[in-house]
């Protein structure tokens, strides 16, 4: 939920497609409070709040169903008939200070089933900066080459004494073949 | 495959040389001009000998006006360094000393690569106490060099196998857990890693962010991963690793 803040705070018509999106599917307005806040014009909260998790650390858009309103298209066939309309749409693309973002949403049964980030790039500094982080990673991701030829060792320095000790010099004096 | 490997500047050196074109007398006489720029390095510029021009300045016998060009081409490099570390890289001794122990390796390593490829091998690499840089491919079949990075708890096991390659030619890792790193620490200093690890176009960017990071923690990391194409490991007190997008992709598989 909390997402919703900053994505709308870096998009100047966030308003008009809040407003169509609850026109669209009716009963998910309930469930969107940031919305609020955006139809009223609000541009400044992306500071506030909740606003600075707005992306993940990877630069991803939010991507809870219920927070996520960038996909006008299925307000329009929405309006049209008055009701809900089933079937697949895809969001305008939309540029966020978090990169080119697009979602496609899925309506079966009159209800949101799913929601789909087709695009997510990152464009400016702010992005880069988040998704050029060290994050945390398994041994396992690190280490999947067991059989792999490996042919050079680094480790922090060793000494002239220490390096007998070494898997360099284990690598050296197998004479390494790989 | 032919591989050599000597002692100099108080740690080892292993070459090893992939090209088949040219003859081992040709690496022979290579490796020996990359034994004595490193000898010729070492002389100048090892605080571990008292006759080096760095010891007679850090006697005060000597003025940096006054030395060599290479000592002052060396120190204005560190000094840059530590400018674009804000200060998480520094050549200087908690006492004042100036000690270059922190880019001399580097540029050894550097200096070696330059003599092999110009006496034309085009697939080696170069690994000085564990630091190292790269050229071509270790074999046809096996593109960049596959290097194994060591766990500081268990120096005898390896935490991650990457591909280093032509975007990433050299790779360096600081760390506490031996002696000799010359890590001068700022009073603020953190003991957030244990070991880092930095991939990068040249040894001295590499070297001194690994140093950097080590010295600076936290903040510098993210100051680096932001402001540098590196890819980046690092290991925690507790054993825990982080890592960059770009050094995932890098992971040997």
């Amino acid at each position: 939920m909390r997402a919703g803040t900053a994505f709308f705070a870096g998009l100047g018509s966030a308003a008009i497609i809040a407003v169509g999106w609850q026109a669209g599917v009716g009963t998910l307005v309930s469930s969107l409070p940031q919305s609020q806040a955006a139809a009223s014009g609000t541009t400044t909260t992306a500071a506030s709040g909740t606003a600075g998790t707005g992306a993940d650390e990877w630069g991803n858009v939010p991507t809870d169903p219920l927070t996520t309103p960038a996909a006008d298209a299925p307000a329009a066939p929405a309006a049209a008939t008055g009701g809900v309309t089933n079937g697949t749409f895809d969001g305008a693309v939309i540029n966020t200070r978090y990169g080119a973002q697009q979602v496609q949403v899925v309506v079966a049964g009159g209800k949101l089933t799913d929601v789909v980030v087709l695009q997510t790039q990152t464009a400016d500094r702010k992005s880069q900066q988040i998704s050029s982080r060290a994050n945390p990673i398994l041994r396992e991701e690190a280490l999947t080459a067991q059989s792999a030829k490996i042919a050079n060792v680094s480790g922090a320095t060793y000494t002239s004494q220490s390096y007998m000790q070494s898997l360099q010099s284990a690598l050296d004096a197998a004479g390494f073949t790989g | 495959m032919s591989v050599h490997a000597f002692e100099t500047m108080g740690t080892m050196v292993s070459i090893r040389i992939a090209d088949t074109a040219l003859s081992e007398r040709d690496a022979q006489a290579a490796v020996t001009a990359v034994e004595q720029e490193c000898g010729r390095l070492n002389e100048k510029f090892s605080l571990y000998r008292d006759d080096s021009e760095l010891s007679q300045i850090a006697r005060g016998e000597l003025t940096l006006a006054n030395s060599s060009d290479d000592m002052r081409t060396e120190y204005a490099r560190a000094l840059e360094w530590r400018e674009k570390t804000d200060g998480a890289f520094t050549p200087h001794r908690p006492d004042g000393v100036i000690d270059l122990n922190g880019t001399i390796k580097a540029v050894a390593i550097d200096s070696a690569a330059q003599i092999l490829t110009q006496a034309g091998f085009q697939n080696f690499s170069v690994n000085v106490g564990g630091d190292l840089t790269t050229s071509g491919d270790q074999s046809p079949e096996e593109q960049g060099w596959i290097t194994g990075i060591v766990d500081p708890a268990d120096r005898a096991v390896m935490l991650a196998a990457v591909r280093v390659t032509a975007e990433f030619p050299a790779m360096a890792t600081s760390g506490t857990s031996e002696r000799g790193e010359h890590i001068w620490a700022r009073p603020e200093t953190t003991t957030d890693f244990v070991q880092a690890t930095v991939m990068a176009g040249d040894i001295i960017t590499a070297d001194v962010l690994a140093t950097a990071i080590i010295s600076g923690g936290q903040a510098t990391l993210d100051q680096i991963t932001q402001n540098f194409a590196v890819a980046v490991l690092t290991v925690a007190p507790d054993g825990a690793l982080q890592a960059n997008a770009r050094f995932q992709e890098l992971v040997a598989r």
